[in-house]
């Protein structure tokens, strides 16, 4: 295994790295998606980065400011007070989602290529990560990382219980705003050669994971990237030796860890009673 | 600021949600170092005043003077607030209350560390403090709140119906920390409570909610036979 990782890394330096970056931080920022209950933030903001995508490719801009733009505007609709309205704030989020799924299609059917692109955009290759997508990525991710750590007390206790964080004098709004701004800005950089499907397994799969095997949150704070970076490379190693879709193959391998992981975690129960 | 002035005044204090007004020009004047229970039936309005007065609520009309923009409130609301999927301790809940003197980067202190110590063996919950708060009993998780409201350092505090979930033992035991807060640290105490009886054995005033409207006034003797 480690000889067939460090093959990986001569061939592919750009896809590996590129891969442990964004697995290591959307599973990161994965922890408080689903403490927040925001899972279906994190699949929308990625249909909507997809959408941002394609719709680049159109205009002929650059793919990140393209997915940036709309995940931004997308984050600033979620964002508005929907508490004098008659919708619930999932169902104005179902209605982005498929919106956005929709106008990518529909915007890469109108660029030439069509059906390919489609797919490259919502499944993504990592392998095929450049020198430059890896330039965006260390631009926007590592910001990311430094502004979780800095911040991660304020942005903890706003989600914990927002109205005593509001009475111990921190700005409930600003910190949550700033944590889906910058998990906007994260999900726009690495769609490009993630895919929407694999920024989604590493927000909710790798965190649930870590959740599972932890009840301490430092601690499932450590396992999430941990496990996100391990199914990377285990799904990298296989997709090459099998010759299987990298992204899906990672994926899948997320998804056995976290099986296994709540397998084991029941027996473990099990045996302690 | 003169000792005497009250710690918090309400001037013409309306409070709607949405077009219906739950508090009327409520105006009242708070002072320094008092126990001073909120009473009054279900929907009276009594934690809706007090999450006004912690600046929770935007007012419609009038004005709420409290010293919070210096000195928090050390707060306490109903134990169901922390949603059980967050795996946090015991400790790190009462923690939280460092924040004001802590901020986004500060490590605890010794001596903060042992404030949180003496907080939770005074609560009785130093045996509980690495357990994960979503496995204490109901009694023991508002305790944890208190814990989290005492560690605050606040010269108010504003508790909300503290003894909900709690059995008689755990009542007594938490309401004679609050008014040992009142009585021996000078700290003003506002609580939200329910039993009109049980409150009126324990102070000599208490602030009346009813019909959107409050008032202090005395205990009187029969106050406490009416409950």
């Amino acid at each position: 295994m480690m000889e067939s990782i460090l093959s990986l890394f001569t061939q592919f330096p750009e896809a590996m790295a590129a891969g442990i970056l964004v697995s290591t931080v959307c599973a990161l920022f994965g922890v408080f998606v689903i403490l927040k209950h925001a899972v279906f933030i994190g699949i929308t903001l990625s249909e909507v980065a997809a959408c941002g995508v394609a719709a680049a490719f159109l205009l002929g801009i650059p793919p990140f400011a393209g997915s940036t733009v709309l995940v931004l505007a997308a984050v600033s609709v979620m964002a508005y007070p929907l508490e004098k309205q008659r919708i619930p704030r999932d169902t104005l989020m179902g209605v982005i989602f498929i919106a956005a799924s929709a106008l990518s299609v529909l915007l890469v059917s109108k660029s030439g290529t069509g059906l390919a692109e489609v797919r490259s955009l919502l499944y993504g290759d990592l392998i095929l990560a450049s020198g430059s997508d890896l330039v965006v990525l260390f631009l926007v991710l590592i910001p990311a990382l430094l502004v979780f750590l800095l911040f991660f007390r304020p942005v903890l206790y706003t989600f914990l219980d927002r109205d005593a964080a509001r009475v111990l004098g921190i700005k409930t709004f600003v910190w949550e705003a700033l944590f889906f701004i910058v998990l906007g800005l994260i999900i726009s950089a690495t769609s490009r050669i993630a895919g929407a499907l694999l920024i989604f397994c590493y927000l909710v799969v790798s965190p649930a994971t870590a959740m599972i095997l932890s009840k301490r949150l430092k601690r499932v704070l450590i396992i999430s990237p941990l496990m996100a970076a391990a199914s990377t490379l285990a799904g990298m190693v296989a997709s090459f030796h099998y010759d299987l879709p990298t992204n899906q193959t990672i994926c899948m391998v997320s998804c056995i860890l976290f099986i296994c992981s709540a397998a084991v975690s029941a027996l473990i129960k099990r045996v302690q009673r | 600021m003169n000792p005497a002035d009250p710690i918090i005044t309400c001037k013409d204090v309306c409070v709607a949600y949405g077009r219906q007004e739950v508090l009327h020009r409520v105006n009242l004047e708070i002072p320094r170092g008092v126990f001073l229970p909120f009473t009054g039936p279900n929907g009276a309005g009594k934690t809706t005043l007090l999450r006004a007065i912690l600046g929770l609520l935007p007012l419609r009309r009038g004005k709420i003077d409290t010293p919070f923009d210096r000195h928090p409130a050390g707060y306490m609301p109903q134990q169901k607030v922390i949603d059980p999927l967050y795996p946090v301790s015991t400790r790190q809940i009462v923690e939280m209350g460092l924040y004001p003197e802590r901020g986004w980067l500060r490590r605890i202190t010794a001596p903060q560390r042992r404030a949180v110590d003496q907080t939770l063996e005074q609560l009785s919950l130093a045996e509980h403090a690495d357990k994960n708060f979503r496995e204490l009993s109901g009694g023991m998780k508002q305790k944890a709140l208190l814990a989290r409201a005492f560690v605050s350092k606040a010269e108010v505090f504003i508790v909300d119906e503290p003894t909900s979930e709690l059995d008689e033992a755990s009542e007594k035991e938490v309401l004679h920390h609050l008014l040992q807060l009142s009585r021996e640290q000078g700290k003003t105490v506002l609580v939200a409570h329910h039993d009109l009886g049980l409150m009126a054995t324990l102070t000599d005033s208490m602030c009346h909610v009813r019909h959107g409207n409050a008032s202090i006034e005395p205990v009187r003797q029969e106050s406490g036979a009416d409950a």
